[in-house]
């Protein structure tokens, strides 16, 4: 079976400054593939690069097997700053209407496709209210339905629940896992949170930093679906995250 | 909006009283007599010149041709000052090469135009309204160039990522944006239509409540001068109120 992302040996440089060095991966359709790393790793450049908003100065990128020449509509991406991403003059219907615009999906489909996506985020009832009037978890959410509404089938989640309180973002990561179970999407998800990479990743990807390098990968082979209190006790999971966090804390101070 | 609301309607009642103690100062220093009557008339006058003015001189006909010259000239400035500002503001390098310049246009009165106007087309209609156009074009134009170069890079990104048209990007990201600078640019933009036409009509003897002032003053008729004024007074608050209600209605998700 071909990847649905490949990298290959891909580096960057910017500002005369080696962000990213010899990453080499390579993502199966339908992976949810968490990468986690410190700040400064480089790990949200990696996705822009994957998402096609930057460019390599080294190495090749296939999303799909095609090299990545820039952004492409199969690839969606869901930012941090949700307060930023989100047009605040737009209601949550708009917001969501945006993308089906530019996807040029007919006009007469725009309001269906609207309330079914909200209502896939659980956000149906709140479809006339602008972002402003939306908390944090929400708008994010409205921010992943904008993402679906996209059509891709490739989902790139760049530390979605970072700014988010423990029990919204526990929330949101049984909803993303539930969204990409229905969807079979393609999804590579950046966090700095080693728990929260176990949880939702069939495989983590550990980034070094300076330059930002794999460290190491790891299968996470827990049952799904996965379940805030069992996955989180399970035997297998404590192995892994004291397996892991070794190395993750080594880089992390 | 709560803030809001407290500045609108709440605040009538003090607005109200501002302006009775204002006209309660105009009163006493006309019945005290302390400046000639030929230069101050009392309200009572004033005000009796203008209802005899309106119903049967021709200072409605004088208002209305003051009003569609200030709003003629505004409208064009605003379509000049959104379209170039547009432009400008969606490129760093025009704004790098541009902005300077039109600092110093901004700063440059524009009744200094008036004699330069004249010189190339005349003391005609269109003169002057050129010169309220020209005048009210910058406060526009500057505030919406401020606007584009005001948009969060991560709005690009997603627009990017969308694989959205540039004009597509100018029209739902772009304008809305900055919709709040350009309306407020564009409120300042009546304030100075409004100077530019009264200034014009004085300067190049057109029809309008700029000279209809200018003609009371040089015969001493005091009472119509003040009656002028008021009207011009009416004219900015009303242009000010109905902008303020335009904004607020289009920034309605602030």
């Amino acid at each position: 079976m071909t990847s649905a992302i490949t990298l290959d040996d891909v580096g960057i440089v910017l500002g005369g400054l080696r962000i990213l060095e010899g990453i080499s991966l390579d993502v199966r359709p339908g992976e949810f593939l968490v990468v986690v790393g410190a700040s400064g790793s480089g790990k949200t450049t990696l996705l822009r690069l994957i998402a096609g908003l930057s460019r390599p100065t080294q190495g090749r990128i296939l999303v799909g097997g095609e090299p990545v020449a820039g952004p492409s509509r199969k690839v969606a991406i869901v930012f941090q700053d949700y307060g930023r991403a989100l047009l605040p003059w737009r209601t949550a219907a708009g917001n969501v209407a945006l993308a089906l615009e530019s996807v040029g999906t007919p006009r007469a489909e725009r309001a269906d496709r609207v309330a079914a996506l909200l209502a896939k985020v659980g956000l149906a009832r709140h479809a006339d209210k602008y972002p402003s009037q939306l908390s944090g978890g929400m708008q994010q959410r409205l921010q992943i339905a904008r993402a679906l509404a996209q059509g891709g089938w490739v989902l790139l989640m760049d530390e979605p629940f970072g700014a988010l309180d423990a029990l919204t973002r526990q929330g949101l990561q049984d909803e993303v896992l539930r969204i990409a179970a229905e969807t079979g999407l393609t999804v590579v998800f950046i966090t700095h949170d080693l728990e929260e990479a176990l949880y939702l990743g069939d495989r983590v990807v550990l980034l070094g930093s300076h330059p930002g390098r794999i460290e190491q990968t790891a299968a996470v082979d827990l049952p799904r679906p996965r379940n805030q209190l069992g996955t989180r006790e399970d035997p297998r999971f404590l192995a892994l995250r004291r397996e892991l966090f070794g190395h993750f804390a080594g880089h992390a101070a | 909006m709560t803030t809001r609301d407290r500045h609108g309607l709440a605040a009538v009642p003090f607005g109200l009283a501002g302006l009775a103690v204002l006209l309660a100062a105009w009163w006493s220093v006309t019945a005290l007599a302390l400046v000639p009557r030929t230069f101050l008339p009392a309200p009572a006058l004033a005000w009796a010149a203008l209802v005899r003015g309106w119903t049967v001189g021709d200072l409605a006909g004088q208002t209305a041709q003051t009003v569609l010259r200030m709003l003629g000239g505004w409208l064009l400035a605003s379509l000049a000052g959104v379209a170039l500002g547009s432009l400008v503001g969606l490129s760093a390098t025009a704004r790098r090469y541009l902005g300077p310049s039109l600092a110093f246009m901004r700063a440059l009165p524009a009744s200094a135009v008036i004699p330069v106007a004249i010189a190339f087309a005349g003391l005609s209609p269109g003169m002057v309204l050129g010169v309220v156009a020209f005048g009210s074009l910058w406060p526009t134009l500057l505030s919406t160039v401020h606007g584009f170069a005001t948009i969060d890079p991560r709005l690009r990104d997603v627009a990017s990522a969308l694989h959205m048209s540039n004009a597509a990007f100018v029209w739902k990201i772009g304008l809305p944006n900055a919709l709040a600078d350009i309306l407020t640019g564009m409120r300042l933009s009546m304030t100075v239509a409004l100077i530019l036409s009264v200034t014009g009509e004085m300067l190049a003897a057109q029809q309008g409540l700029g000279q209809a002032i200018l003609l009371a003053a040089r015969s001493f008729r005091s009472a119509d001068l003040f009656a002028g004024l008021i009207l011009l007074g009416v004219i900015g608050i009303a242009s000010t109120l109905v902008l303020a209600a335009v904004e607020r209605r289009c920034l309605r998700w602030r």
